[in-house]
């Protein structure tokens, strides 16, 4: 099962978190800033999964191989959107190349409601950004994948609001972020 | 209205560059008297301010009341507020919970849409035991809603349910295996069924065996390939179980290999086909070669795919888990493999030097160990900067500072991409792990893959100079007791430990070793062996200073090593480092002072007498540290020195040229003897256990009848200080009926302690009485003869290490490599035996001879499975904690979905549909009675009769059998529930078993529904007859 998404941008500045677990909020903040630490050092050519952080890394070594290997979370798969890291730490019952499909499919949804996407558009619309994980994420699995039947379900409960006139700025160029053009598309 | 005021909030922010803190606190307390009024408008953006903020750490579980008071607002805006807020900011601590059931259970049959989704996304984050329970009557019949946006949804809610509570899955479960069975549901739900039947397929695979066939279908339908993949996976858990899968799975897994134009869902396949045990359970016939070939070659052209990081990653992974299985398919791609050990990317490296663990040969030792190597020394040491313990956010919340407009600015925050001919710096983690590694394939199997172990000596003591600084433990470990488990973290201990594996494994390198361990030890030349940085490495200070007190005949340089191991710095190591330094130096004493060739001039004894002062005056402060172990050995020590000082002042000088004059005996027999007297050789980890008690021994049986009443009797003295109120007090204190056995003061004895007083008894008889040592050395002599842990110095004249060394040079004739008869069959006469040759276990590489751990009897696997590991890393046992983020599912691991048996507790919801159900049931079971026997009655006619008894049993089974072949699936489930549970009851548990394998062969996928009702009839039909 997928046990967070997070979005936050180049400086580490959260945009989105949204835990399948309860955890604190320190821990919470700490986690985000450890991933932050690892995912700001690669270049952009490296690959697109993460070792666990410090903080899962430890809890996860402590836990008896076997029996728990499914329940912890193993692996933490990001990608990189001109402004922005979308993040998604999930357990082995996720496959690591369909949730690097997952991401693109939600930046997709997003792109399409907000018509070239932004982090500002984010940043005031964070309840739709909520909206919108929550069509494609329940309780940590996932229910929906079809880029139609989101933004579908994101605009039945009203209007998406657009960002403020005067603060537009260019997009999250969609079609540029680096290897957008994903060859092994599961869809 | 609202996103107006969030959006003050953000701009706000923006405009308060450098005061955010303070900004941020003032937007807080606004809110909490936006919060508290009755504006319903007001309310419900502070919150959504408040969850915007808590994004950033800002506590706001004090609002948890308010956030239940927007939840209840009629309009949907403000309702979705709450809902976030509750989801964003509920912990498990949150009280209100309780208070927020109603609301939630009204939102949960609201006519809209969009608010029914509210509480069911909700739900999950929130959920806990009794709330699920009470929720679940109303979560349930969403399961049939009419819109497939909110069937999907509670799907994955009933899963979440079933997490916290996992009885709810039992009345749950029939009815998601429905929406799966239906062939006519939206894909979208159907795709939600199979990612939840993935979660919890893991766990209880048995349970999802019916359902093969249909998640086969989809398979093989295709077209959505999130599903597919989904569906391997859970496959992969399902083959082990049901062998008959394998072959049923291979075509169409193959075909989708060659096939698919998806990268995940190709690599999915692959991975599912390793992860299931496929390759295993085909391997040896032709097709098995094939799709292993296969399997292997894609996985290889994923690797050397060029500028796709993320095959390279993935494909590393499935390597990793066939290499244990298939290690040959693997070595085959060496090259590639190798090659991605200095990729530039960490993620990849680490998976690499993962793989490769599993690769090594001795063969390709030398250039993998080579190239970690260069990694190691050519990479700087990592800067404080990166170090995760600076990061902002450790020490406190994230304080969000204004956002930047100018998106050129926010792009030059990026760190420039290093790609100058230094290497990127190493994180400190993969460091470690590198060297873990190193030293993992060097070890393994007892230094199977290693020819020349100068080379390996050098390795180590290369690796002690990169080893990553430690940070923070001096201080903490000094006063204590617990500094072990700190200091057992550090990676150099396991260098330690290596190094000193190999000194005594190794005998033709010990001089080597020694050699190098005296360079770790000397204080002049420590500068020179560790890292200039930190204090990484002074781990293996702790296992060199073994090495140089137990080989000290060895060094090269005594003196030396005796002045560094007294040397003023040592008082600072770690406590443990510095039990060992001291248990160090009577050992190099002995060599340095113990000669009995050497006349006893005035000179000697003045050079002697010297050496004990520098001892005593090391050890004097040392008796009075705070650690036990240290003050215990520094107490003994000096006890020891203080009696050499008076013997060498009391024996009398000989004259400098004239005849030899005795040194005393203490220094020449009596301290080396201590030390010298046996080889010490390494024993297996489950040797200790191995060793029987003697038939004698009886550890069951008291030692003294009245010890309990003893014991009580020095409690109360102690206690009551005198025994004037003795009656009185015995009458109230001492229970008289319910006193324990006396035999139970025995059983709580530690039994290993008994046996290991009884070897070690000797031993310890002569560190505390050092006096008599010489006069009883030739009684020790005798009595080591029967100890198992000692090969004898003189006796059986063959098993002499030293002898046979001289004897035989370097080639070592393995027949007369000495091994102790450890057979303790007759313990009885432990004192009487004396030990016998056994046939050697162990192998000689090249010139090498390397000691295999001692071991009683035969050396059965599972000992050397649990010893190898311990050898070389003997790491912190795991903590029992959970991990963090996860979530716990091992309550659905003991829930049976079988609805036979009886439910201790029933489910609210189960009670009530229970009632309504047995009516329908019983209602809908005389009529498929009825209509059984009359099919049964044709068939009696049409065959012999069966015997009497087994009518009933066929009555109960058939309907069974009739309902699958012919009826909707609706009907189906139901009726197969019904009389799986009537069947239980009825038959005998064995034939019960039997039925249900038979059910699962007939739930092969290709069988058409009419064939399959005709066998099912006869498979049936023959228990009956027999």
């Amino acid at each position: 099962m997928i046990n967070a998404v997070l979005v936050f941008n180049n400086s580490g500045q959260p945009r989105l978190t949204k835990f399948y677990t309860q955890l604190e909020t320190s821990v919470q903040q700490r986690l985000i800033s450890e991933i932050f630490t690892l995912v700001a050092n690669r270049p952009n050519s490296s690959c697109n999964f993460l070792p666990l952080p410090p903080l899962l890394a430890n809890s996860s070594k402590s836990t008896t191989p076997g029996a728990q290997h499914n329940d912890t979370p193993s692996l933490v798969t990001y990608r990189h959107y001109a402004t922005l890291y979308f993040i998604v730490i999930s357990t082995s019952t996720e496959s690591p190349l369909a949730l690097l499909d997952f991401i693109q499919v939600f930046v997709e949804a997003l792109d399409r409601l907000f018509e070239n996407v932004c982090e500002l558009d984010l940043i005031f619309n964070f309840e739709t950004l909520h909206a919108t994980l929550g069509e494609m994420i329940v309780g940590g699995v996932v229910v929906e994948t079809g880029l139609d039947k989101v933004v579908e379900g994101v605009r039945s409960q009203g209007k998406v609001a657009k960002r403020p006139v005067n603060e537009s700025k260019g997009g999250l160029t969609l079609s540029g972020f680096g290897r957008g053009e994903v060859p092994w598309a599961g869809r | 209205m609202f996103e107006k005021s969030l959006y003050d909030l953000i701009r706000g922010l923006r405009n308060h560059k450098g005061g955010e803190r303070e900004y941020i606190q003032e937007s807080i307390r606004e809110c909490r008297k936006e919060i508290r009024g009755s504006d319903m408008d007001l309310k419900a953006t502070a919150l959504l301010k408040l969850t915007y903020l808590e994004m950033f750490g800002h506590d706001m579980s004090w609002a948890s009341f308010h956030v239940l008071e927007v939840i209840s607002s009629q309009k949907f805006a403000q309702k979705r507020v709450g809902y976030l807020a509750a989801v964003q900011s509920f912990r498990q601590d949150t009280e209100v919970l309780m208070l927020a059931e109603n609301q939630l259970k009204k939102d949960l049959t609201s006519p809209s849409l969009t608010t029914i989704s509210l509480p069911l996304i909700a739900v999950p984050h929130v959920i806990n035991p009794s709330m699920a329970n009470s929720l679940l009557s109303d979560i349930l019949p969403r399961l049939t809603h009419s819109s497939p946006l909110i069937r999907k949804k509670t799907i994955v809610t009933l899963y979440r349910l079933a997490l916290v509570y996992p009885e709810t899955l039992r009345p749950a479960w029939p009815r998601i295996k429905e929406r799966l069975q239906d062939e006519n549901e939206n894909p979208s739900v159907t795709a939600a069924v199979v990612n939840v039947i993935c979660e919890l397929g893991w766990r209880r695979p048995q349970d999802f065996l019916p359902l093969a066939p249909r998640l086969f279908d989809l398979l093989v339908q295709g077209g959505n390939n999130w599903m597919a993949i989904k569906i391997i996976k859970l496959f992969a858990t399902l083959t082990p179980l049901e062998p008959r899968l394998v072959k049923k799975l291979l075509p169409p897994l193959t075909n989708i290999i060659k096939t698919t134009p998806a990268m995940s869902l190709l690599y999915e396949c692959i991975h599912g086909i390793i992860q299931g045990g496929i390759l295993a359970s085909i391997e040896g016939t032709v097709e098995g070669d094939e799709i292993a070939k296969l399997c292997v070659g894609k996985l290889r052209s994923m690797l050397v795919i060029e500028g796709d990081p993320n095959l390279k990653y993935v494909s590393l992974l499935a390597f990793e888990s066939i290499v244990s299985s298939h290690p040959q398919l693997v070595s085959l791609h060496q090259d590639v493999i190798l090659e991605c050990i200095d990729d530039p990317d960490i993620s990849i490296r680490t998976r690499a030097l993962d793989l490769v663990v599993g690769l090594v040969s001795p063969d390709n030792l030398v250039s993998i160990i080579a190239r970690l190597m260069r990694q190691l020394r050519n990479a700087p040491i990592e800067s404080a900067l990166a170090d995760p313990e600076n990061d902002r956010g450790y020490h406190g919340g994230v304080v969000p500072y204004a956002d930047s407009d100018d998106s050129e600015a926010e792009e030059s925050l990026r760190p420039a991409e290093i790609r100058s001919d230094q290497a990127p710096p190493l994180p400190e983690d993969y460091r470690i792990n590198v060297i873990r590694r190193i030293i993992e394939m060097c070890a393994r199997d007892t230094y199977a893959n290693i020819n020349d172990f100068d080379w390996y000596i050098d390795v180590l003591v290369q690796l002690v100079r990169v080893c990553p600084s430690v940070k923070g433990t001096t201080g903490a470990m000094e006063y204590t007791g617990g500094g072990h488990s700190l200091t057992s973290d550090d990676i150099s201990y396991d260098i330690g430990r290596e190094l000193r594996n190999v000194a005594v494994r190794v005998k033709s390198v010990r001089p080597e070793v020694t050699e190098a361990a005296q360079s770790l030890v000397l204080v002049d030349t420590r500068d020179k062996m560790f890292t200039v940085s930190g204090n990484g490495g002074q781990g293996v200070l702790e296992a060199a200073a073994w090495i140089v007190g137990e080989y000290a005949n060895l060094a090269t340089n005594p003196q030396a090593v005796m002045t560094s191991l007294l040397h003023p710095s040592t008082i600072n190591l770690p406590n443990q480092t510095l039990a060992t330094f001291i248990q160090a130096v009577p050992k190099v004493f002995a060599h340095l002072s113990g000669s009995d060739s050497i006349s006893w001039t005035p000179e000697r004894k003045t050079i002697v007498s010297l050496l004990v002062a520098r001892v005593i005056h090391f050890l004097e402060p040392l008796a009075m540290h705070p650690d036990l172990e240290v003050q215990e050995r520094a107490v003994e020590y000096l006890e020891l020195m203080r009696l050499s000082s008076e013997a060498a002042s009391a024996q009398e000088t000989g004259d400098t040229h004239g005849d030899f004059a005795d040194p005393p005996l203490l220094l020449t027999q009596a301290i080396p003897s201590l030390f010298m007297g046996m080889e010490l050789n390494p024993v297996a980890p489950g040797a200790q256990k191995r060793v029987t008690p003697p038939d004698q021994l009886d550890l069951d049986a008291p030692i003294n009848n009245s010890l309990q009443s003893l014991l009580r009797q020095a409690e109360y003295d102690s206690a009551l200080g005198s025994d004037v109120e003795d009656e009185v007090s015995r009458a109230y204190y001492e229970k008289p009926s319910t006193r324990p056995e006396p035999v139970a003061a025995a059983d709580r004895l530690e039994q290993p302690k008994s046996e290991y007083t009884s070897y070690q008894r000797s031993a310890e008889e002569e560190y505390l009485d050092p006096d008599i040592v010489a006069r009883r050395k030739a009684e020790r002599r005798e009595r080591h003869k029967d100890d198992p842990f000692y090969i004898p110095a003189e006796g059986s004249g063959t098993s002499t290490p030293n002898v046979l060394r001289t004897n035989n040079g370097e080639e070592v004739d393995i027949d007369s490599i000495p091994i102790m008869d450890l057979d303790l069959s007759q313990a009885g006469q432990i004192r009487d035996r004396s030990p016998g040759p056994a046939p050697p276990k162990q192998k000689t590489r090249r010139n090498f001879e390397i000691l295999t751990d001692e071991n009683l009897g035969s050396e059965d696997v599972s000992s050397l499975e649990s010893a190898r590991p311990e050898l070389v890393l003997p790491r912190s046992s795991a903590k029992g904690k959970k991990a963090l983020l996860q979530l716990d599912s091992s309550g659905l691991g003991s829930l049976s979905l079988d609805e036979d048996g009886d439910h201790v507790s029933k489910l609210d919801i189960e009670r009530r549909e229970q009632e309504e159900a047995e009516m329908a049931k019983a209602i809908k079971e005389v009529e498929r009675m009825r209509l059984e026997m009359q099919r049964a009655n044709e068939r009696i006619e049409a065959k012999h009769l069966p015997p009497e008894g087994t009518v009933v049993k066929r009555k109960k089974k058939k309907p069974k059998a009739k309902v699958e072949g012919n009826d909707t699936p609706t009907v189906d489930e139901g009726g197969e529930a019904i009389v799986v549970k009537k069947k239980k009851k009825a038959k005998k548990p064995v034939e019960g078993t039997d039925a249900l394998v038979e059910g699962a062969a007939d739930g092969e996928p290709d069988a058409k529904p009419k064939k399959k009702k005709k066998r099912r009839l006869i498979s049936l039909d023959e228990p009956s007859g027999s």
